[in-house]
């Protein structure tokens, strides 16, 4: 059934509408029941009543019958003019004769019948005809007749005028007793229909629906303001995330267009100095300080885009841990002296071994490191700091630095938070280091806490990691990173013809014995004449792919024991798993850095 | 026309008045006779007669109503029991009956009637001042109906009830004094 628009729109409507039928059908059924049995009563009633009238009349009139007194027996029935439906009535006498009648003063005298010779009544032309003996002393005397109207319809029509008019005071009832229920029922509901349109309307999570009742509805109260409580959590949470991320690219943008104007200014220089080595030195000096600058924004970025989409991976072996430090301790180390902080290193003399990823944890350490010197005013003091407590590796960077406010201590490790956002921007970064190393180290197993006593005095970070029960490979000069690498016989073999074009010459300048294929076929030729030591393979090459290049690479005896690395533009772990399986020894996922390279080369 | 025959036809017109006057005179005590076989359908008597005897209604100064009586009771009952005719010559043939009817032919009608309500009788007249004779119910004739007056009094001096159905159809009701 279709229910009407303006029902369907109203709970009140619903309910009223709900108890309005629920009465009315109670009352047609119950009404439509009473009829069908009182008019099934209506005959045996109105006869008996008769038969009872008849009876009275009978008795009344008999000894008027008995001593032929007529004008008693007329008086006697004139008493019936008190039952208007009683239009006539008549008494005869035992041999059949009419002895008295009455008719109702207002109707035309009817014929009378003949008496008949039995008790009964029959039901004619919407009459009821009606005959009864008067026995007296045991004496049949006469008799009485009467006719009355017998109109069930007109009773029929009694009965519907006052269903008509008990189920208007029933509705009117119910209507009085649903107003009063209303607010008990529908109104907490509407209250929180009422609250959630506000919400909505005016965006104010703040607001909360009444609890009048502890019922269901009062449940969904309950449940309701907790959803609107979390709304406004979630609508504020991701209006912050939002603004960082605005902020974030704004700083971004800043930050990327910053060494673009000195580049180009020495671009200018360089080509007014042209062959003036003097002149143009401290120009490509200018160059290299403000391309690395860019190099570490693009990094940054790019992890971020790791830690968002949860890519971010280790690869862990065995390492010391002093020898991470220092890894770390240079990669900051001109930052530090550029800012003319004195800084101070205190290591265990004892090899404190751990499991992690070198790269990566060298990554973390140079961030807090960079940190410190970014967040204290130049000339402070940065002592970095490992030892050994209990079954962790803990190391410190403290400063003297601007320091943390209490709010700060949780909120550092967020993304794109800064402390403080008036700091030159030349040195801002982009507010994801401390998120970074955050994520790497929780990827160790290990964990970061941010100190301080206060603003502008100084902060502490440490880092605890677990301690390795394994022991180092090789000696400790296998891990020492100063040692001087010996030439090698590399092929590198890539379609990207600038890529690998430099990627040659930088090796080459480094002493190392390059050769260099655009594809799968030229890099097999040249493996079968040069026998590289170590090749760098690109797995989407045109005519053979780096996979194949690999087996055939393993199969010939002079690179069968090369060291193979897979160069890709992905790094999923399926795809790691498929170049191990094809032979590579190791993996880098593109852009490859020079570092990278060289870090392999030092490990081999 | 001759003397002869109208004296004939004078004859015979009295003659005829009088068969017609004797017809209603019958007819009256028909109904006489009828009337006092239902009276005691209305009386209660004090004492239940003896199981087996007759109800016995006594005429005296009325051989019409009597013989209408005879021809009525035969095979009838009133209050069960079978209803007897007695014509009564003298006062002390009274005690025994249930009903006495005293006609007007009855010149001693006050000695009768006191044996009636001695005798715990439904005495019955059909005189003008029957009720102040001591009758309990006395015919009237009105109009050539024949209608009855009913003493509430003189019943009750011989010990007897009557019905208020009955008296709702008396022509004249003397109440108890």
């Amino acid at each position: 059934m279709r229910i009407p628009s303006a029902i369907g729109r109203s709970l009140r409507a619903k309910v009223m509408v709900l108890a309005l039928a629920t009465t009315i059908s109670a009352l047609v059924l119950s009404a439509v029941g009473l009829i069908i049995y009182d008019l099934q009563a209506y005959e045996r009633q109105w006869s008996t009543d008769l038969v009872t009238q008849a009876e009275v009349i009978a008795r009344a009139s008999a000894p008027a019958l008995s001593f032929g007194d007529r004008e008693t027996a007329t008086q006697d029935l004139t008493v019936l003019r008190v039952r208007p439906r009683v239009l006539s009535a008549a008494l005869y006498t035992r041999d059949g004769k009419l002895f008295a009648t009455y008719v109702r003063p207002d109707i035309t005298p009817p014929e009378f019948p003949p008496m008949p010779v039995t008790d009964g009544y029959r039901i004619a032309d919407g009459q009821l005809i009606l005959f009864r003996t008067v026995v007296e002393n045991g004496e049949h005397i006469g008799s009485v007749h009467l006719r009355s109207l017998y109109d069930p319809w007109e009773r029929l029509t009694d009965y519907l005028t006052i269903m008509f008019v008990v189920m208007i005071a029933s509705l009117m009832v119910a209507g009085l007793i649903f107003g009063w229920l209303q607010s008990a029922v529908t109104g907490p509901i509407l209250e929180v229909a009422r609250v959630a349109r506000d919400v909505r309307e005016k965006r104010d999570y703040s607001l909360r629906a009444v609890k009048t009742t502890e019922d269901e509805i009062g449940q969904l109260v309950d449940s309701f303001n907790a959803m609107v409580a979390e709304t406004g959590r979630r609508a504020e949470a991701l209006r912050l995330a939002d603004q960082r991320k605005d902020e974030f690219l704004a700083t971004l943008a800043h930050e990327l267009r910053n060494p673009l104007a000195p580049i180009r200014n020495a671009l200018e220089i360089l080509r007014l100095a042209g062959t003036d080595e003097a002149k143009s030195r401290p120009a490509r000096e200018m160059m290299e300080r403000q391309l690395v600058q860019m190099v570490r924004l693009v990094d940054d970025l790019l992890d971020v885009s790791r830690i968002t989409t949860g890519k971010l991976a280790v690869r862990k072996t065995v390492l010391e841990l002093q020898s991470v430090l220092r890894d770390a301790v240079e990669i900051a180390r001109p930052f530090i002296e550029s800012r003319r902080h004195k800084f101070d290193l205190v290591l265990p003399h004892e090899p404190v071994v751990i499991e992690g990823d070198r790269t990566r944890l060298a990554q973390v350490f140079s961030n807090l490191l960079n940190n410190a010197a970014k967040y204290t005013d130049t000339g402070g003091q940065i002592l970095l700091s490992a030892a050994v407590e209990g079954r962790a590796a803990v190391v410190r960077v403290r400063d003297n630095g601007i320091g943390l406010g209490g709010q700060s201590l949780d909120a550092i490790f967020d993304m794109f938070v800064q402390v403080d956002r008036t700091l030159e921007r030349s040195q801002a970064g982009l507010g994801v280091g401390l998120t970074l190393a955050k994520r790497l180290v929780e990827l160790h197993d290990g964990t970061i806490e941010a100190r301080s006593e206060g603003e502008g005095k100084g902060s502490e970070f440490v880092v605890r990691l677990p301690l390795s029960g394994a022991r180092l490979e090789g000696g400790a000069g296998r891990l020492d990173s100063d040692h001087e690498a010996k030439g090698r016989r590399i092929l590198l073999a890539d379609d990207n013809v600038d890529f690998v074009t430099s990627l040659g010459q930088l090796l080459s300048a480094r002493g190392h014995d390059v050769r260099i294929a655009y594809d799968g076929v030229e890099a097999l030729a040249a493996a079968e004449e040069f026998a590289p030591e170590v090749a760098f393979v690109d797995i989407g090459m045109p005519k053979v792919h780096g996979y194949e290049v690999a087996r055939r690479l393993r199969a010939a005896p002079a690179t069968s024991g090369a060291l193979l690395v897979a160069v890709t533009g992905w790094g999923q772990e399926n795809d790691r798993k498929r170049a191990r399986e094809a032979g590579f020894d190791r993996h880098l996922v593109k852009p490859v850095e020079p570092g990278d390279i060289e870090a392999i080369l030092k490990s081999y | 026309m001759t003397v002869g025959l109208r004296r004939a036809l004078l004859v015979a017109c009295l003659a005829l008045c009088a068969l017609e006057a004797r017809a209603q005179q019958a007819t009256e005590a028909s109904v006489k006779a009828a009337f006092l076989y239902k009276f005691p359908g209305y009386v209660e008597w004090p004492t239940a007669p003896a199981a087996g005897t007759p109800f016995v209604i006594g005429v005296a100064g009325s051989d019409e109503v009597a013989e209408e009586l005879e021809r009525l009771v035969p095979g009838r009952q009133i209050h069960g029991r079978a209803v007897t005719v007695r014509r009564v010559r003298e006062p002390e043939a009274v005690r025994g009956t249930q009903v006495l009817f005293v006609g007007r032919a009855e010149p001693n009608a006050r000695a009768y009637l006191r044996a009636a309500r001695e005798a715990g009788s439904l005495g019955v007249t059909e005189t003008e001042r029957g009720l102040e004779q001591g009758s309990a119910i006395n015919f009237v004739t009105v109009e050539d109906r024949v209608g009855f007056e009913v003493s509430v009094d003189a019943a009750e001096k011989a010990s007897l009830r009557i019905s208020s159905r009955m008296l709702a159809i008396a022509r004249r009701v003397v109440p108890r004094s």
